[in-house]
């Protein structure tokens, strides 16, 4: 009865953890701006979580228990690829062109352009937050660091995010200028 | 004064939603008072729901990755047939090299049964040969021939270990063939139809009402012969699902 038990709570978890594969991902692209990378890091983290399951004590912690996993893979990442960085800022310059596209994705171009410009702690302290509405004591936990560093560094991204918006939208769109005036 | 007041640590938290009940009180009366605090706030959630709006729909994972798990998904399934044909292949072996006389009727279904629902491995064996003979004139010459034509083509499938179905249909005049009082060849289309389990005659409907409606006869067909609604349906459905025509 318990191995059957066992196997039901297994395969619950395992649609549980594929419905999460979206936020997964969304965030991992929020981090890498990279589909590819964001999509092999979504695998790793899934494959961890499922092979790492037992250390989960706490349903109601499982979100941010995997994307702690998530954010841990991304470090690895990093420590292994550090080369990698190079083509991310290749991918920026792609992003940060989106001329052809309408003004939503002028819009969404401008500030994936301005969040992938964020130092990478604090890329993470506002993905986090404002993506997946995580507490700052979650976010914390996620990344391992103190509640202090979660604000403060979400404090510098949302104040360096509004100089580079501001800044990046006046040029460009002189009419948006305007009527940020008018009113 | 209150922009000194409050840092904007503490106004991240009021829009993140992360002060405490007192504090949030405090910091809503402190926001309806002053309008710069206001705008301040008002920033902070427009920044909040701007990068929102970046990610709500991120670019799809590349296909590269999807075509691999694809391809593996492919390659189980591509062994897994090729399993089943090699399986199926060595079962059906020995009733197909059997000069099929009497071991016919037994193995033969499952060839085509085989060919049908296995098409992959049934594919690397030759696909089945489909022809639909249609008769639809009471010349006696005629209706020989469609009977040399359907036993040649059913005889060169047999030596050829071709998986085939042969199906002579007749309508109109051609109706007497198949007809106990008038056919000519009775014991010709038993032998074949004995013989041949893959062959199969059909008569049209239409036709057999049409004699009773306009001469009041009823047609008996000879046994083992089958009926269809209407011959000229058959013959396009049967076009339709890949069979060749040929009309005698």
């Amino acid at each position: 009865m318990d191995f059957l038990k066992l196997f039901a709570c297994s395969r619950e978890f395992r649609k549980t953890l594929e419905q999460n594969r979206a936020r997964l991902y969304r965030v991992a692209y929020s981090w890498s701006h990279n589909p590819a990378l964001a999509d092999d890091l979504v695998q790793e983290t899934l494959t961890k979580a499922l092979t790492k399951a037992g250390q989960l004590r706490d349903p109601r912690a499982r979100d941010a228990w995997l994307f702690s996993i998530l954010a841990n893979c991304y470090r690895d990442h990093f420590r292994r690829h550090r080369e990698m960085d190079d083509i991310d800022d290749v991918e920026l310059l792609h992003e940060a062109t989106p001329e052809s596209e309408s003004s939503r994705h002028e819009t969404i171009g401008q500030v994936r352009a301005a969040i992938v410009r964020l130092p990478e702690g604090q890329r993470q302290v506002i993905t986090l937050v404002d993506l997946e509405g995580f507490s700052y004591s979650e976010v914390a936990h996620i990344l391992a660091v103190p509640v202090g560093t979660v604000m403060s560094r979400l404090c510098r991204a949302r104040s360096a995010l509004r100089t580079l918006l501001c800044a990046g939208t006046q040029p460009q769109a002189v009419q948006g200028g305007h009527l940020r005036r008018v009113k | 004064m209150n922009e000194q007041k409050f840092s904007d640590e503490f106004l991240n938290a009021f829009v993140d939603e992360q002060l405490a009940a007192e504090e949030k009180s405090r910091a809503y009366q402190a926001i309806g008072a002053d309008p710069a605090l206001n705008q301040r706030v008002c920033e902070l959630r427009k920044l909040r729901d701007l990068v929102r709006l970046a990610y709500q729909d991120p670019p799809a994972a590349p296909v590269p990755n999807l075509r691999t798990h694809r391809y593996r998904a492919g390659s189980v399934a591509a062994l897994l047939l090729l399993t089943l044909g090699v399986t199926l292949g060595w079962l059906l072996h020995d009733p197909v090299a059997v000069p099929p006389v009497a071991d016919a009727p037994a193995a033969a279904p499952l060839v085509t049964a085989a060919a049908t629902a296995l098409s992959p491995a049934a594919a690397t064996r030759g696909r089945e040969t489909k022809v639909l003979l249609h008769l639809n004139s009471g010349n006696r010459a005629r209706m020989q021939e469609v009977l040399d034509e359907a036993e040649l083509l059913l005889k060169h499938y047999r030596a050829n270990r071709q998986i085939a179905r042969v199906q002579i249909i007749v309508n109109g005049e051609g109706l007497n063939l198949l007809r106990a009082d008038t056919s000519p060849y009775p014991e010709r289309v038993s032998a074949l139809l004995k013989r041949y389990d893959n062959l199969l005659l059909a008569a049209c409907q239409n036709t057999i009402d049409r004699l009773k409606r306009e001469q009041g006869l009823i047609a008996r067909l000879l046994p083992g012969t089958v009926v269809v609604d209407s011959g000229v349906a058959q013959i396009i459905l049967r076009q339709q699902q890949g069979w060749i025509y040929i009309q005698v």
